[in-house]
This record gives C-alpha cells, sequence and structure tokens, in this order.
C-alpha cells in the first residue's frame, strides 16, 4: 500500500480555486478507478471528479463549502500497489496514514454560498490578500466588483500603515464607499439630439468665427418697439430683428442658405428662407421652424417665436413645424452666454449665434476715445465642405453691419 | 424544391436497432468490427473525459455521440486516401491506425501527437475551424494532377459551415473537379450555438446545390448507413465525378471540451431524447436482437476495450517528457534558417539556467 495525495486539478482552461461542493465519499471508504469522489464548482462549471486510482480514502483535507485552490492536496488514498498510483504525477515522499502533519489547506472557510465575482475579481482578490468570501458585492445579484475588493483591501490594511494614533498627525478621515452611478436609458427627445448631434460632427467639418458687434442702435430700437408691441400683447425680443438680419445676408449669400447633397455630389441652394430656432427646454433642445420668415414682419415674427416657444416647452409642437428649417439661429446669450461653437443643425450648411448683450469698453474715434458701449458677441459655424472661412467671414460681417445699423433693413423691405 | 424529400435522411438501422435499410454489402463480421472499435472508442473518450478530471491530462475535446460518422467514413477509404479531421476527430485517426494513446498525449501536450505516424495519410488535427477543409482540397487536387488515385476525406462539425474556408472549399473543389470527400458530422451544437442559430437553410446537405456538387444526409448514428453510403460515394469521388457533401446528422453526447458546461445553455430535455439514438447503443440493440452477439459476447467486448484503452492511459503516462524544445519539432521537415537560428538562441538560453518563458 503507499499514500498517494491527490492534488486539485485546473479542471476547466485557467481555473485558479474551486469550492469544494460535495464529498461522495469517506475516510475509510474503499473506491475503484473512476469512481465519482467529489463534486466541486468552478467559475465555469459544476463538476464530477472521478477517483483517480483504486484504494482506501485515507484522509479528506478539505470541507465542503471550501475555496480550494488548484494544486492543493484534497485527499489521501491507500493506494493498492499496482494500480493506477505507479502513475501518479509526481512522486511524494510517502505519508504513513496515521501521520498527523498533513499539509492542510489554510483557506479559511466560510459557511454560505460562494461569493460571486469574475475570474480577474478573484485574481485581484488573491493579488490583494482579500478573502473575496467577506467581501460585500455591490453588483447585481451581489456580485463582488473590482472596486469593492480594492475598498475592502483599502480599510483591512488602513490600521497597519497607521500604527496608533498620533496626536500630531490627523487621523484619516474615513472614506464613504462611492455612491453608485445612476445610468439613465438614452430615450426620446435625449436620444434625438444625440443622434442627430452625432450625425452633424462627424459628417459636416464644423468651422466657428466669432466676432462682435456693437448694438447701440439695435438696443434703443427695440426698446421703442417694445412697448408698441407689449400693447398688442406681443413680447419683443432681438430674436426677430436678428432673423431680419441674418435673411437679409442669405439673400446676397446663397450658399449659407443651403444644403449637401451627398448621394449625387450636388449643393442644393434654397430659395426660401425657412428659419430654425433653438429653443432651450428641460426635456432637451427642439428646434421649431418658422417657415418664410422672409415674408413676415418683425411683429408676425415675434408673435410666431412666442407661440412656437410656448408649444415647445408644452412639448405641443408637430413633427412638420420641427422639420424643414434652412438655416438655424441659436441664442446662447439668453443664458449668458458670450461665446459658443454651436453645431450646425444638419443638413443645413451654417448656424448663427448671438451671445449676451453687454456693455463692454470700446476704443472709437480718430482720438482713440475709450467709451461704454451695448455689445453683442455673434459667432457663425459653418460646413466647411461647402463655405470657406472668407465667405464665412464676409456674410457675418453683413449680418453685423446690419445688427450694427438696423435702420438699414427697412431698406431691405419688401 | 421540397428540401426534405431531395435530401431524406438515408438510414439502414433506426434509433431502436430494428434493421430498416439494406445492409448486403456489409458483412456479419465486419459488422461486429466495427462495434468492437466503437465500444473501445466510446470507452476511450469516456476515460480521457476522467483522466482530465483526475488532472492527469489537460483540455479535451469529447467524442461520443460521433463514433459512428468517424469510424463509417473513414471505413470506407482506401489505405492512402487522406484523412484532414479537426480536434474532435479522434475516432477517426484512431480507427485509421493513429495509436490510441495519441489524443491523451495530445492534450498532455506531447509535441508528438502532430506528427500522425508516417504510414497514415492523415494531416495532425486543425483546430482552427474549417481550415482543414482547404488542405483537403489542395491534397485532392494534388492527387489528381499527378494520376495518384487517392481521396481526400476531410470531417469538419456544423459551425464550420458558417466559414468562409468551408465555402472556398467547396467552390474551389467543383470548379477543379477535386476528389474531395467533405463529411459534416452536424452534431447541432457549434459549442453553445444551436443550428437552429447557425443557418437558416434547412439542411446542411442542400449547400452543394450552389456549387454543382452533389448533396447528401445520411444518419450519422447509424454506422452501417455512414459506411455504405461513403463506400458508394468514395469510389465515384475516385472515378472522377468530382467533390461531394455528405451531411452526417449526429449529437454531440457531451460537452464541448472539459472546460464547457452544456447545462448552461441546452435543455436536458433535449439530450435525453437524443441520447436515445447513439450509435453504439443502437448498434448494440441491433446486434443483440438480430442474435449476432450474445450478452457474454457483449460484456467480453467491453473488458476488451478497457483493456485496450488502459494500455493507452499507460502508454501515455510513461511516454518521455518532452523537452521545451519539441515546439521546433514536426511542422517543417527542414527547419527554415530563421527557426533554426530562434532554436539555437533558445537552446543556449535554456543552458543558462534560463526558463522556458526566457
Amino acid at each position: 500500500m503507499a499514500a498517494y495525495e491527490w492534488k486539485l486539478p485546473d479542471v476547466g482552461e485557467g481555473i485558479h480555486e474551486a469550492e469544494i461542493m460535495q464529498w461522495l465519499v469517506a475516510e475509510g471508504d474503499e473506491v475503484a478507478p473512476d469512481q465519482p469522489i467529489l463534486q466541486i464548482q468552478t467559475d465555469k462549471a459544476v463538476v464530477d471528479i472521478p477517483s483517480p486510482t483504486a484504494g482506501r480514502v485515507a484522509k479528506i483535507l478539505a470541507q465542503e463549502g471550501e475555496l480550494v485552490r488548484v494544486g492543493t492536496v484534497v485527499i489521501v488514498f491507500d493506494s493498492a500497489s499496482g494500480s493506477s498510483a505507479a502513475v501518479a504525477p509526481e512522486p511524494e515522499p510517502a505519508v504513513s496514514p496515521s501521520s498527523p502533519a498533513l499539509p492542510v489547506s489554510a483557506e479559511k472557510q466560510v459557511a454560505g454560498r460562494r461569493a460571486l465575482a469574475t475570474p480577474a475579481v478573484r485574481k485581484l482578490a488573491r493579488e490583494l490578500h482579500v478573502d473575496i468570501q467577506q467581501v460585500h458585492g455591490s453588483g447585481e445579484r451581489g456580485r463582488v466588483l473590482a472596486e469593492d475588493v480594492r475598498a475592502y483591501a483599502a480599510g483591512d490594511s488602513r490600521p497597519k500603515q497607521v500604527p496608533g494614533p498620533s496626536a500630531a498627525t490627523p487621523r484619516p478621515r474615513s472614506v464613504q464607499p462611492l455612491a453608485e452611478e445612476i445610468r439613465v436609458p438614452l430615450r426620446g427627445t435625449r436620444r434625438a439630439i444625440a443622434e442627430h448631434m452625432v450625425r452633424s460632427k462627424y459628417t459636416a467639418p464644423h468651422v466657428t468665427n466669432m466676432d462682435e458687434v456693437e448694438v447701440e442702435a439695435l438696443v434703443a430700437m427695440r426698446q421703442q418697439m417694445k412697448e408698441t408691441a407689449g400693447e398688442q400683447g406681443i413680447k419683443l425680443t432681438y430674436l426677430p430683428f436678428i432673423i431680419k438680419a441674418v435673411i437679409a445676408a442669405l439673400k446676397q449669400f446663397p450658399y449659407l442658405n443651403s444644403s449637401l447633397d451627398d448621394d449625387t455630389k450636388e449643393i442644393v441652394l434654397k430659395p426660401y428662407y425657412h428659419i430654425g430656432i433653438a429653443v432651450d427646454d428641460p426635456d432637451g433642445l427642439v428646434v421649431p421652424v418658422i417657415r418664410n420668415a422672409d415674408q413676415k414682419s418683425l411683429l408676425e415674427l415675434a408673435r410666431e417665436i412666442q407661440d412656437l416657444t410656448d408649444r415647445a416647452h408644452a412639448h405641443r409642437l408637430t413633427r412638420e413645424e420641427l422639420g424643414g428649417s434652412t438655416f438655424t439661429i441659436t441664442n446662447f446669450g439668453s443664458f449668458g452666454g458670450l461665446f459658443a461653437t454651436p453645431v450646425i443643425n444638419y443638413p443645413e450648411v451654417a448656424i448663427f449665434g448671438t451671445g449676451r448683450i453687454q456693455k463692454r469698453a470700446l476704443v472709437v474715434g480718430e482720438d482713440d476715445r475709450i467709451v461704454a458701449r451695448q455689445v453683442m458677441s455673434v459667432c457663425l459655424t459653418f460646413d466647411h465642405r461647402v463655405v470657406d472661412g472668407g465667405t464665412a467671414g464676409r456674410f457675418t460681417n453683413l449680418i453685423m453691419r446690419y445688427l450694427h445699423q438696423p435702420a438699414n433693413l427697412f431698406l431691405e423691405m419688401s | 424544391m421540397d428540401i426534405a424529400q431531395e435530401f431524406p435522411i438515408r438510414q439502414v438501422i433506426d434509433a431502436d436497432g430494428q434493421l430498416v435499410g439494406d445492409r448486403s454489402s456489409v458483412s456479419d463480421d465486419q459488422v461486429k468490427d466495427f462495434y468492437r472499435w466503437l465500444v473501445t472508442l466510446r470507452t476511450l473518450d469516456q476515460r480521457a473525459w476522467n483522466l482530465q478530471r483526475q488532472g492527469r491530462i489537460g483540455t479535451y475535446p469529447p467524442f461520443s455521440g460521433q463514433e459512428a460518422a468517424q469510424v463509417g467514413a473513414v471505413a470506407a477509404l482506401q489505405k492512402d486516401d487522406w484523412i484532414c479531421g479537426s480536434y474532435r476527430d479522434w475516432a477517426a485517426l484512431s480507427y485509421a491506425g493513429v495509436p490510441l494513446s495519441y489524443p491523451l498525449l495530445n492534450s498532455m501536450g506531447h509535441a508528438v501527437a502532430g506528427r500522425i505516424p508516417d504510414e497514415i495519410n492523415a494531416l495532425p488535427v486543425q483546430v482552427v475551424i474549417a481550415a482543414q477543409t482547404l488542405h483537403a482540397v489542395g491534397l485532392a487536387w494534388s492527387s489528381k494532377l499527378q494520376n495518384q488515385g487517392r481521396v481526400a476525406l476531410t470531417f469538419f462539425g456544423d459551425g464550420a459551415t458558417s466559414q468562409g474556408d468551408f465555402h472556398e472549399s467547396l467552390n474551389l473543389a467543383s470548379v477543379v473537379k477535386a476528389p474531395v470527400v467533405f463529411v459534416c458530422q452536424n452534431n447541432q451544437w457549434a459549442i453553445s450555438v444551436p443550428i437552429s442559430r447557425q443557418m437558416n437553410s434547412q439542411t446542411i446537405a442542400q449547400r452543394a446545390v450552389a456549387y454543382n456538387i452533389e448533396g447528401i444526409r445520411v444518419d450519422g448514428n447509424d454506422i452501417l448507413a455512414v459506411y455504405q453510403t461513403l463506400k458508394d460515394v468514395v469510389g465515384r469521388v475516385r472515378e472522377g465525378q468530382g467533390p461531394v457533401l455528405i451531411e452526417a446528422v449526429t449529437y454531440r453526447l457531451g460537452a464541448h471540451t472539459t472546460a464547457d458546461d452544456p447545462t448552461r445553455y441546452r435543455p436536458s430535455e433535449e439530450e435525453q431524447r437524443l441520447r436515445y439514438g447513439e450509435p453504439v447503443a443502437r448498434l448494440r440493440r441491433y446486434l443483440l436482437s438480430s442474435g449476432l452477439l450474445t450478452e457474454d459476447e457483449n460484456k467480453q467486448v467491453e473488458e476488451e476495450a478497457k483493456a485496450r484503452v488502459e494500455e493507452a492511459v499507460q502508454a501515455a503516462e510513461t511516454f518521455p517528457k518532452g523537452a521545451p524544445e519539441d515546439v521546433f519539432n514536426h511542422v517543417y521537415a527542414d527547419l527554415t534558417p530563421q527557426l533554426q537560428a530562434q532554436r539555437a538562441e533558445f537552446q543556449r538560453r535554456m543552458q543558462q539556467g534560463g526558463t522556458a518563458r526566457g
């Protein structure tokens, strides 16, 4: 009779450890080769282990529920000579069955269910000398995540790093486990915006130019008209003036009121002026469209803007009212912005942005006087496939001229 | 086209072991010899599974359930025909004459398992899915160009038919009329992917139509159906009719490999239902019910099988340990200058006390 120590093998591909589920034999039992003796559970499967030899079970060294490393001796047989014991993988020093000095697994036995964790996390736990059974899993169905192991390791090792409370050194503040991330499904308007923005940004090469325009006259004109409009129950903002200035400029720069047909490789020049206006809403940006804006008066534009904005917030815009614009204007100044690089409302080729109007110091006159004036910052993002910097600059300059001297807009009115 | 009518499953012995076809071209002795092989191979396969669980061999891909398809096909070949199989085709190679210890040596990492003995015209097992079908076309085409009269037979699984290599092989073989027999062992599962999620065709055999070659479905659990069908097909292919695609409909009784656990993805109801008609039990039912075999003789067959397998285990476990530089052997007949230099460098570092990892 010879002692046959059987080590837990890697029963999968790259298994490091397994849980002893159930012993199917007891110490003292006689076993035949290939008789099932043990059930273990690995990361991948529950596996039946057949006896590697014939003989008597001398010693069982791992308890049910125990997590055992591959290569650990879990059972010792008194093997019948001439059996497969002759081909045991490594000849081990003979150990008499009564010897008490058998290497017992150092793994701590933990009652209950085995912790859920991926092999990578288990490896991390081993590296950090963390017993994964002791770690509270914050993942799905209590799964132990890498950060759980790291947090546990950090908490566990801190007392060793700080040998004793010292009066001089402040005690390290106990670190609260980080709150879980919140995952919000990308749906509805948010998803539509995301897809639209990505399409625009990855299709059209965006270039933005920025400038400032002195708008004293515009401020005064709007102030004057505001009262008249208010009498009719209409809130007159700067937007109708900006729309008029933009359309006047678009008429001289038709390529800014176009789109690029990728399929036919044609630039489509639009003979109509449907102006999209970006409306900020808590549920996501919407861009209602003012159709044939060139044919509408300032007052009509103001009324329509008010109506579209109200219904945008109430989510009562129709699909038709939300599409078909040829050029879009965004007023990022309404929430305080001074400069921005707006994203083109694809398939349009440009978007005009207006910033906050505020008093700024300007140098004026031949004698270089510094004066305080109402100044609006503006920008134009354009699709460089269709428009070049020169054209875009000249177009912006023209809009700025109308905004600077809004009375000229009357020259354009039909 | 009515696929079921166009591609019926040929059967000689049904799942109950009843003779439902013609077996007149197979002698009683031949049937009994087949049975001895099937029992031996099944014993080997189950033993290999246990050896892996005992930590005595590494990862092993069991072929249980597919013995009839492999043995029946190889039995229809002549001695110098080519066999190009995959990692699950050790039953075919064993029947062709490769020692039973080789599948074990292969899973123990011995390089020798990659060197098929010279007297057997078989390629080493292929792990890249469907790649061996290309090799078979090459060997067959070469045989044709040199008038060697050799046929190349290649085994592959249902999953392989979703690979480009498979289609390229059928196409080229069809164009050049290479003497290839494509034997698909449709075991219903590509690891964890069932055939229903693998293809939209009703059968694998019907794919032959696209290449204008003959396609045949045969019960892969019925060794007499496989053997008789292949005997006829191999003969016609040898005479120059061009390649043929065989779909041997069978079932993978076990896991994909020892690292796999099919209970996670495969309904046990399916396993129980399909296990009944498996090739060894089926042939045993036929032999016992027809009086060709007695219970005592059957016991003897099983004992002989165990003894043969035990010998193979002993042979594998007493095989001299491999040397790290064995990896340079058996791929090229003559090492390329680059590999010669690599081997020299490798040996120098090993002598300096380095490890195989460097």
